[in-house]
């Protein structure tokens, strides 16, 4: 049992890890061939690991609702609206997901379908991180403090960045420098160069840390994605 | 006045603070549309170099634009679409859309009708599916997607988003991989950029630009020459202003759109921002200073 | 005594006072009214599509605002709500987009019997795969699914080494040297003069600090050895140029979150409100 559920799928980790490689490298044709074909595979596999998504989505709900916890009546609306968006995007006339829908049921049910995306979902989900904007200013407000060395030229650097990224920058510039490029120029030494300097070395580091990753789960060190028991 | 007493005052002054801030954001953000001060701003280069290559393209060539974006970064990306998607239809380039997210592909549409309309106003262009444009949709695999786009591109999409075929589409003549491309876009919310650099652009030579959030941005500059993995890119409101500023420049008329009528409440905020920034770390220092004199 | 808490727990005080309740219920009759003012029943009668819809996302939109002051019922019904209707959009999506187009047209709608036999011969493997794929919720069956995870990580992370090499070191460390190779080039400008320092001095020592930097951040994040005198004074400047960096995305974050309150408060004027553009 311990070969089927353990060895065969290290094995099956191992050889296309192997053959994923030597595709980067080997230029013969067939090479360009089983990249293709087995690329394509994914495209088949990711959509029924779409469907993985929703069942957990459900799942939760669905347990919150039957075990009567804390907030469950709220679950009841993410039903309504999955439901309602599953129906008239799915419809077509009682025929369901296996056929088109014909001209005029088309109309209908996508000016549905479009309706929900349109004035519910993109509100909601665009509001939703807007939010952020004044949880960001309250926190700025109240934690910003140049304390020592490095909380100073963080602080400066986000101050000559927010700036330097705002046309009335231009404007104050020309005013105080006589100049309207200097916030500009300040801004763009900082991103391309500190600021370079480390996304570079952070770069380096995340890259050598997931190749090492990556031979780990190649030769079956890593074994989390496999889940458990 | 008691410890429990101390701890209520502090969060009521606390709690005031966070709605005050709250309400000044707020007004920094509407008033600007009720004056409508004229604020112009000159385009960064990185713009200007994105806007180059689109502009040099000839009629007729190919250009993807990568729609990696949900609604919920759309106020900063939708603009930058359709001013980047007016100028392929203005130059007469056909754009080639497609998605890794399920969640744009009606953005992706309206995108496509609003600058079409845009288009037919301004230069009397008439653009029509199939022929002037693609929208391919979306499909599974990311990194796995590019690189299937690479070897076999109508492979990949065999059909549109309004199920035509893609193997004898007149908009996609001549393109049978990413290789075709005359030059690629990514619009990205999050890391997709990286993920169409390493397995796109890296992979199959074609040349690749990027519009991102300005979250992404400060990530990208170790991508822009000199390395050259990316040779420009738009990064956030500010970027898509920069882009409409520089094709209303080329038109001869006023600059205007969605993205420049956000810069003045975009310069409001961040003005305000720094001064109260400034006004707490003024007084933390008098603090000290003063603390210092009585000790 | 614990520090107080600077950011109230909404939860722990659920209870909405009767003025809150009254000044609640005001908002929304004031919206209603507001909403019919500026849409007019005409606009509603020539075209409920868009204008109930407007209202409605201005609602919602104003809801989900209502979270600044405080968590609230109608906070969490759009919240659940929003999360309802993104679930249906992503599975109607996935099923037309992704499984109808893949498997299930190819399948059982193939136009010819050439088509059929070409779909079983390049698509057996990967919908057995991908039916293997969701097994992983069974407790029983789940380990069938490590087949097909083994496969897709498997060959992502062969792939991933050799395009991650290429692109995110190789490459890099290419760019990071360049700069001082290229100094050669520019041997006949006379030294010192201003052309020679925007053409060579100034890029070099720009490249200087990326590449001091750049060692100085990968030495910070190195812990297997202990940063002491001149490795401890390397990982603090390390740390100097994090900050600077960090800076600098903070100000762009801060730009990116305030784009997004734009676009909402764009859409609230000029769709709602319907003030002129």
């Amino acid at each position: 049992m311990i070969f089927k559920k353990a060895t065969i799928p290290l094995i099956i980790v191992f050889v296309m890890g192997v053959l994923g490689f030597a595709t980067q490298y080997v230029p013969h044709p067939a090479s360009a061939t089983v990249t293709e074909e087995i690329t394509s595979w994914f495209k088949v596999i990711g959509g029924f690991g779409l469907f993985i998504g929703a069942y957990s989505l459900i799942h939760m709900h669905l347990t919150r609702i039957k075990r009567r916890m804390e907030g469950w009546g709220y679950s009841m609306f993410t039903f309504i609206g999955a439901a309602f968006m599953i129906f008239v995007g799915l419809y077509n006339g009682g025929d369901g997901p296996l056929r088109e829908a014909s001209s005029q049921e088309q109309v209908t049910q996508k000016m549905m379908f479009d309706w929900g995306y349109q004035y519910v979902f993109v509100p909601c989900t665009a509001t939703i991180f807007s939010i952020l904007a004044f949880f960001m200013a309250s926190a700025a407000f109240r934690t910003f403090r140049a304390r020592n060395l490095a909380a100073g030229l963080l602080l400066v650097a986000a101050l000559i960045v927010m700036l330097g990224r705002v046309p009335v920058s231009e404007w104050f510039s020309l005013q105080v420098f006589g100049d309207k490029g200097v916030f500009d120029t300040a801004t763009d030494f900082i991103m391309e160069g500190p600021n370079l300097a480390a996304k570079r070395g952070i770069t380096l580091g995340i890259s050598l840390g997931a190749i090492s990753q990556a031979l780990r789960i190649l030769f079956g060190i890593e074994r989390s994605y496999m889940g458990g028991d | 006045m008691n410890a429990s007493q101390t701890q209520s005052k502090k969060l009521r002054q606390a709690g005031i603070v966070r709605r005050v801030i709250f309400v000044l954001v707020a007004v920094a953000v509407i008033v600007p549309y009720i004056l409508k001060p004229n604020l112009p701003g000159e385009p960064n280069h990185w713009a200007e170099e994105v806007y180059k290559r689109v502009d040099t393209l000839k009629p007729g060539s190919h250009m993807m634009l990568a729609f990696n974006f949900e609604p919920s970064s759309g106020a900063e990306l939708y603009p930058m679409v359709r001013v980047v998607l007016m100028h392929c239809f203005k130059k007469g380039v056909v754009p080639v859309l497609m998605t890794h997210y399920t969640n744009a592909l009606n953005l992706m549409k309206q995108v496509v009708a609003e600058s079409a309309t845009q288009a037919k106003k301004k230069w009397g262009k008439d653009v029509q599916p199939g022929k002037d444009y693609v929208i391919l949709g979306y499909r599974p695999g990311d990194e796995m997607l590019i690189v299937n786009m690479g070897e076999n591109l109508k492979g990949a999409f065999d059909k549109d988003l309004d199920n035509r075929l893609t193997q004898n589409m007149p908009a996609l003549k001549g393109v049978n991989s990413l290789r075709d491309l005359d030059l690629a876009m990514d619009f990205a919310s999050s890391g997709t950029t990286q993920m169409w650099i390493a397995y796109g652009s890296d992979k199959f030579g074609f040349p690749l630009v990027a519009g991102t959030t300005a979250v992404q941005a400060p990530d990208l500059y170790i991508y822009l020459p000199p390395s050259g993995q990316l040779k420009g890119f738009l990064g956030g409101l500010r970027g898509a202003a920069d882009y409409e500023t520089l094709l209303c420049r080329s038109d001869n008329v006023a600059v205007e759109g969605p993205a420049n009528k956000g810069m003045p409440s975009q310069s409001a905020v961040h003005v305000m921002l720094v001064l109260l920034i400034l006004g707490a770390n003024v007084r933390m220092i008098y603090g000290k200073f003063a603390g210092k004199r009585k000790v | 005594m614990p520090e107080p808490e600077l950011i109230p727990d909404s939860t722990q005080n659920n209870r909405w006072s009767p003025i809150e309740m009254g000044v609640l219920a005001t908002m929304v009759v004031v919206f209603l009214a507001v909403s019919l003012w500026r849409q007019t029943v005409e606009g509603i009668a020539h075209n409920p599509y868009d204008t109930i819809g407007i209202i409605v996302a201005a609602g919602l939109t104003l809801i989900m605002y209502s979270f600044l002051y405080r968590d609230n019922p109608l906070f969490k019904i759009a919240e659940n709500l929003y999360v309802g209707i993104s679930l249906g959009y992503a599975t109607v999506m996935g099923w037309r987009e992704a499984l109808r187009p893949e498997v299930f047209d190819p399948l059982f709608r193939a136009p010819t019997e050439t088509v059929l036999y070409d779909t079983l011969l390049h698509r057996s493997v990967p919908i057995i795969l991908g039916i293997l794929l969701v097994t992983r919720l069974s407790r029983k069956y789940g380990w069938l699914s490590r087949y097909s995870f083994g496969m897709l990580i498997g060959w992502g992370s062969g792939m991933g080494i050799a395009i991650t090499t290429h692109t995110f070191i190789l490459k890099q460390l290419e760019t990071a040297i360049g700069p001082f190779q290229g100094a050669g080039q520019h041997a006949a400008v006379v030294p010192f003069s201003w052309p020679w320092m925007t053409a060579v001095a100034l890029p070099i020592l720009l490249a200087g600090i990326v590449m001091i930097g750049t060692v100085a951040v990968l030495w910070y994040f190195f812990f297997s050895v202990e940063h002491k005198r001149a490795g401890g004074a390397l990982s603090k400047l390390g740390i100097l140029f994090l900050m600077v960096s960090f800076g600098a995305s903070f100000g762009y974050t801060v730009m990116g979150r305030v784009s997004l309150l734009i676009g909402r408060v764009q859409f609230l004027l000029f769709d709602w409100l319907k003030i002129p553009r």
